[in-house]
């Protein structure tokens, strides 16, 4: 009977470490090259003055932080959006959450700006939360109408193109000098992130992640549909506004900090159950969050070392590796595999 | 009357203060089935709704153990009571054992984690249903009858006190009807528990019933010993059928 149980230990202590091996192929890497000698007598010695130490602590450190962090956020916001709608193509990106959050985020950094008042990190996140809050509201009232999620992911696409084209048009019309940084930040990108924001990140990030293994076991219960969870003594309506709010969170610290960043929600969840073959939350979660890390750090390495020293948007590289995954999931999907 | 496991007195039930089906009276011990009859959407679905507690009862009372099903907490109310549905789920990625699992939900920890007894359990319901080869099968991949049984170890893992199934043999053919009800049977004299069902065939709930209820036009149109409610005339008037017809497709 033993052998039946699989153990998911062995292979979530994998992922940690592979997690961590890839954050040091991150800080060791760059355009500037920095010896490995140099970068372990930066990291122990703490020699400070040096440029390289400058760019090891100021750069490559926070920025490295920032995409394992966000991108386990995004993976975990993904999971919790597809347990939601029941349907492995749901994510933040597709469902209009990520540019709801951009559009608000624009629209309070020009504000604050025209104010002269710089905006705090956690206060960003404020911002995004209530933008990604206002399209999964918006998500969820025509849910209400329509059960198909084609349509459903239709009606996200629309909503993400009118809050980008109202975001580009803030955008195009500021002419303040701080808007060439919105400009990056509006396609997706992980640079200029400072260690400030890392532990900000940091704590919203746990925050969450805390909220989302806390709910793991009436999420195991809902998959069964919300009848059925009820029936168990699930407190549906509770659950179900505790998915989305962990998940709008997730997702608008990932983009309060790094913009809007595609297919990462949809594509690792895919990938996690195939290789783990399982739907359990106590261990989608781990493999989520870790599997998103591994993901973002390695194509944000892939973003700005592949055409050094220009960067590409890490949309971009997201995509690339992400979209085909999503096109996978759906076609499997229907021949009624997954 | 201590043994009474359910029982209704003078129950509407109904959505938005708009009454579905109003007089609903019963009460049954453990070891006893009810069936529910009536022609389509006569309202057995809203009756057995609000047994289970998914909508709330616009008057009159349900006392399950002793107790008005108002004041029980949901906790205790699911240790007391599961239900098979008509829904059918798609689970993603979950064996049959790990749907039968989730029955185990009122009882676990924080985290779900089952003990040894819980396992026991388990096991014990899946033995009942007789669905120990496909236990390790993907529940997506068996059949409409195998899904049903597990659907009903499920419940039955949940170690309740009454079960209430709502069309439970309507996609099932002749054998898994009867394999399916002589489970239900075995389980409600064996384990002592109370069983409500709807039914639509009328041959089967004639046999496996101690009582039943005929729902029409809303309102519980009779109830009685299935002797007393499988007469010639009371099935012609509770669906529609003319005598010739009663006796060309009866006899």
């Amino acid at each position: 009977m033993e052998s039946r149980k699989k153990n998911y230990i062995f292979p979530i202590f994998m992922m940690i470490l592979l997690t961590i091996s890839v954050l040091l192929v991150n800080i060791f890497t760059g355009s500037s090259d920095i010896s490995v000698r140099e970068t372990l007598q930066i990291f122990f010695l703490k020699n400070k003055g040096s440029v390289n130490y400058d760019i090891l602590w100021k750069i490559r450190m926070p920025r490295a932080l920032a995409s394992m962090l966000l991108g386990g956020a995004l993976s975990l916001s993904g999971y919790l959006l597809q347990t939601f709608f029941h349907n492995p193509i749901a994510g933040p990106f597709v469902l209009g959450v990520s540019s709801g959050a951009k559009l608000t985020v624009a629209v309070s950094m020009m504000f604050f700006m025209s104010a002269g008042i710089g905006m705090s990190a956690s206060s960003m996140v404020v911002s995004a939360f209530a933008g990604s809050m206002i399209s999964l509201g918006f998500v969820l009232l025509v849910s209400r109408k329509i059960k198909r999620m084609s349509m459903l992911v239709v009606c996200g696409i629309m909503i993400s193109y009118i809050c980008s084209a109202i975001t580009d048009f803030i955008v195009t019309f500021a002419d303040d000098s701080d808007i060439v940084n919105l400009h990056d930040w509006s396609l997706g990108t992980f640079s200029g992130t400072n260690m400030n924001d890392v532990l900000v990140i940091l704590i919203f990030v746990t925050v969450s992640v805390i909220g989302t293994v806390m709910i793991s076991k009436p999420m195991g219960a809902y998959m069964l549909g919300e009848n059925y969870a009820g029936s168990m003594g699930v407190n549906v309506k509770f659950l179900k506004v505790m998915i989305v709010v962990l998940s709008g969170l997730l997702s608008a610290t990932v983009t309060a900090f790094a913009g809007p960043v595609s297919f990462v929600g949809i594509a690792v969840p895919h990938i996690a159950r195939v290789v783990f073959r399982t739907s359990k939350p106590l261990v989608m979660i781990p493999c989520c969050f870790f599997g998103g890390s591994i993901f973002c750090m390695v194509c944000d390495m892939i973003a700005r070392t592949a055409l050094a020293p220009t960067e590409i948007s890490i949309s971009t590289v997201t995509a690339i590796f992400g979209a085909p995954v999503v096109i996978v999931a759906m076609l499997r999907r229907r021949q009624g595999e997954l | 009357m201590d043994d009474i496991i359910i029982s209704a007195d003078d129950l509407n039930v109904g959505y938005d203060r708009k009454i579905v089906v109003d007089g609903v009276n019963f009460s049954i011990k453990s070891g006893e089935i009810l069936s529910l009859i009536g022609p389509n959407g006569a309202g057995k679905s809203t009756v057995l709704k609000t047994l289970a507690g998914y909508l709330q009862k616009l008057s009159g009372k349900v006392t399950l153990c002793g107790e008005d099903t108002g004041r029980i907490s949901r906790d205790n109310f699911s240790r007391k009571l599961s239900v098979v549905l008509t829904e059918r789920i798609r689970p993603e990625l979950m064996t049959c054992r790990e749907v039968v699992e989730t029955g185990r939900y009122p009882y676990t920890g924080r985290f779900g984690k089952l003990t040894v007894g819980d396992t026991e359990v388990v096991e014990k319901s899946i033995k009942m249903v007789e669905i120990e080869e496909i236990s390790d099968k993907d529940f997506n991949s068996v059949s409409d009858g195998q899904k049903q049984r597990v659907m009903l170890a499920r419940a039955i893992c949940q170690e309740p006190q009454v079960l209430i199934l709502d069309e439970p043999t309507s996609f099932l053919d002749i054998h898994h009807k009867i394999a399916f009800l002589e489970i239900l049977k075995k389980l409600a004299v064996s384990g002592e528990i109370a069983v409500i069902l709807s039914m639509h065939e009328l041959d089967f709930a004639e046999k496996i019933s101690d009582k039943v209820l005929c729902i029409k036009d809303g309102t519980v149109t009779k109830s009685g010993t299935p002797k007393e409610i499988f007469t010639q005339e009371n099935i012609m008037s509770l669906y529609d059928i003319s005598e010739e017809m009663y006796e060309k497709y009866f006899r």
